[in-house]
This record gives C-alpha cells, sequence and structure tokens, in this order.
C-alpha cells in the first residue's frame, strides 16, 4: 500500500523508484536460466568418452557388456554394402591397402579399427572388412553399439 | 513535452527469460543423449603363423543363418562332449539355452577363455554382436570373429 502511494506521488523521486524496482525484478528468472543452462551443461559433460558421430539411419546393435569409447580410432561404417572410412567412401577391393596404409602411417603398435555397421545387415557384408583387417594386421575391432541397461 | 520524457523504454525481459527457460526444459526433455560403447575383438592376423603353437583351449560357436547355434570345444583335454547343439526358438536363436549352456561351460571348464564367432553369410550381425555380448558376459576374455570360408 505504502509502495503504491509512492508510486503514486509522481515528480523526479518516482520515476527513480520506478526505475530501480525494473532493475531489481529480472534477477530471479536469470538466476533460474543459468542453473538450467548450468545443469544442462553437467548433463552434457559427464559422459566423458570420445564423441563419436554415428548417422541417425543406422540402428546400431545392443550390447550389456560393452566398453566406453576412449581412444580416436579410424572409423569404418558399412552402409547397405557400401564401406565408409572416416565418411570417405572405398571399394572393398581396396579395404586392405587403405587398412595397411593407415597402419603403416599410425604411431600406435596396437592400432583399433571401429566398425559402425546396422543391426539388420548380413554377416556376408561384414566378411571383406575381417578379411582386409587381418590382412592388414589389424588385431583389435571395436563394434560400435548401444550400451544396454 | 514533460509527457514524452516519460515514456518508459525499457525492454520487459521478464517474459522472455519465462519463455527461454520454457524452451531449454523443452529442448532438455526432448533431446535423445545417444551414448556409444563399444565390443572389443582380437582378431588373428594375416602374418600370425600357428605351426607349432600350444593353442589354448578355445569354444567356437557356428551361428546357422537360421537361428541354430553349434558349440564346440577344441583343445580341451578333459572334455567328454566336444559337440553339442542349440536348437533355434520361435524368434530365432534360443538365447536363455545359450547363456545357460555357455554358464555350464565356463563352471565345467575354468581355462576355458577363449571363444571364436562363426556366423554364416546370411546371419544377422545383430545376432552376431548379440553372441559376442553373451561370450563377454560368461567372462570370455578373447572373442574373435571369424571369417566366411
Amino acid at each position: 500500500m505504502k509502495d503504491a502511494l509512492a508510486l503514486g506521488g509522481g515528480g523526479k523521486k518516482q520515476s527513480l523508484l520506478r526505475r530501480d524496482l525494473a532493475l531489481a525484478l529480472p534477477l530471479t528468472s536469470l538466476i533460474d536460466a543459468f542453473s538450467i543452462i548450468v545443469i544442462y551443461l553437467l548433463i552434457g559433460t559427464q559422459n566423458g568418452g570420445m564423441e563419436t558421430q554415428v548417422p541417425s539411419r543406422i540402428s546400431l546393435p545392443m550390447a550389456n557388456h560393452s566398453q566406453g569409447v576412449e581412444k580416436v580410432a579410424p572409423i569404418l561404417r558399412i552402409e547397405k554394402g557400401n564401406y565408409f572410412l572416416d565418411d570417405k567412401r572405398i571399394a572393398a577391393r581396396d579395404l586392405t591397402d587403405k587398412l595397411a596404409e593407415i597402419k603403416k602411417n599410425s604411431e600406435e603398435k596396437d592400432l583399433e579399427l571401429m566398425i559402425q555397421a546396422d543391426t539388420e545387415m548380413k554377416y556376408a557384408e561384414l566378411d571383406p572388412l575381417i578379411k582386409a583387417g587381418s590382412l592388414a594386421g589389424i588385431e583389435k575391432l571395436k563394434f560400435a553399439v548401444v550400451p544396454g541397461k | 513535452m514533460s509527457h514524452k520524457k516519460e515514456l518508459n523504454f525499457e525492454i520487459n525481459i521478464l517474459p522472455i527469460l519465462d519463455i527461454l527457460s520454457v524452451l531449454i526444459c523443452f529442448l532438455l526433455l526432448t533431446a535423445v543423449f545417444v551414448q556409444i560403447g563399444t565390443l572389443d575383438t582380437k582378431q588373428a592376423v594375416g602374418d600370425n603363423s600357428t605351426a607349432g603353437a600350444k593353442n589354448p583351449p578355445s569354444l567356437w560357436v557356428t551361428m546357422a543363418a537360421d537361428g541354430g547355434v553349434q558349440l564346440s570345444l577344441r583343445n580341451v583335454p578333459k572334455a567328454k562332449v566336444l559337440e553339442s547343439r542349440i536348437g533355434k526358438s520361435t524368434k530365432g536363436v534360443n538365447w536363455e539355452a545359450l547363456e545357460g549352456k555357455l554358464k555350464a561351460l565356463r563352471d565345467q571348464y575354468p581355462d576355458l577363455k577363449t571363444s571364436v564367432v562363426r556366423p554364416e553369410a546370411n546371419t544377422s550381425y545383430g545376432d552376431v554382436i548379440r553372441v559376442m555380448d553373451h561370450l563377454k558376459q560368461s567372462a570370455f576374455e578373447g572373442v574373435g570373429l571369424s571369417p566366411l570360408g
């Protein structure tokens, strides 16, 4: 009531009081917005592992005993019989040469290769890659999966 | 003239902040956080010579395209039954029977830590991954994939 009377008074004092009120009011909403942003960032960063891009058209298989992605590894994606090495399409007959080249240029002794493929794919499509990896001397294959519960 | 000076040019940011916070909440609720894991395998490489080397006890899992699974024990000296077959279920692989059989084998042969999965050309990639997941669950340390013959 007092405030209402003070505001209704008019003059320079009144306009100053109004301005003060206008500046003080948005703080609560600002704090709310910032706390939501902080929670959002915390959720986004708590996973810790490496970020890996998987196209939405690929439905990865599910596995309960998977491991987190901790190291950067060359990604080989199989899509409808086509092979993509780090998003670059390569022919099946060139797989061995390309993998051998990567292994040769890699500083790591035990090079790992991550394989991304659709759960509905047939094993015959994966077979050339298994053979090429074996011939190129790549021992460790990491199959991308969706961790189960 | 004095009336013009009293015009309030301050933007009311309260509703803007409210809308923003509602939007952030909406995005948080609708966002799909896809976490990716990997299922690791250790493959035999082309230049690995097996001549003269002592092979460890291993379990070979042969997968038929219709869902039938055959388990074969190799290099297990005390094994009485070397081969066992798990018939398919109405949905494909009989996962319950496979899990039970793997558990029984691990209990019977504690030294059995290596396994090789041998799928047929038309076997689903999702089923291959699921078999490897079951092997990892049954504490098989070295799980490998065999190429098609």
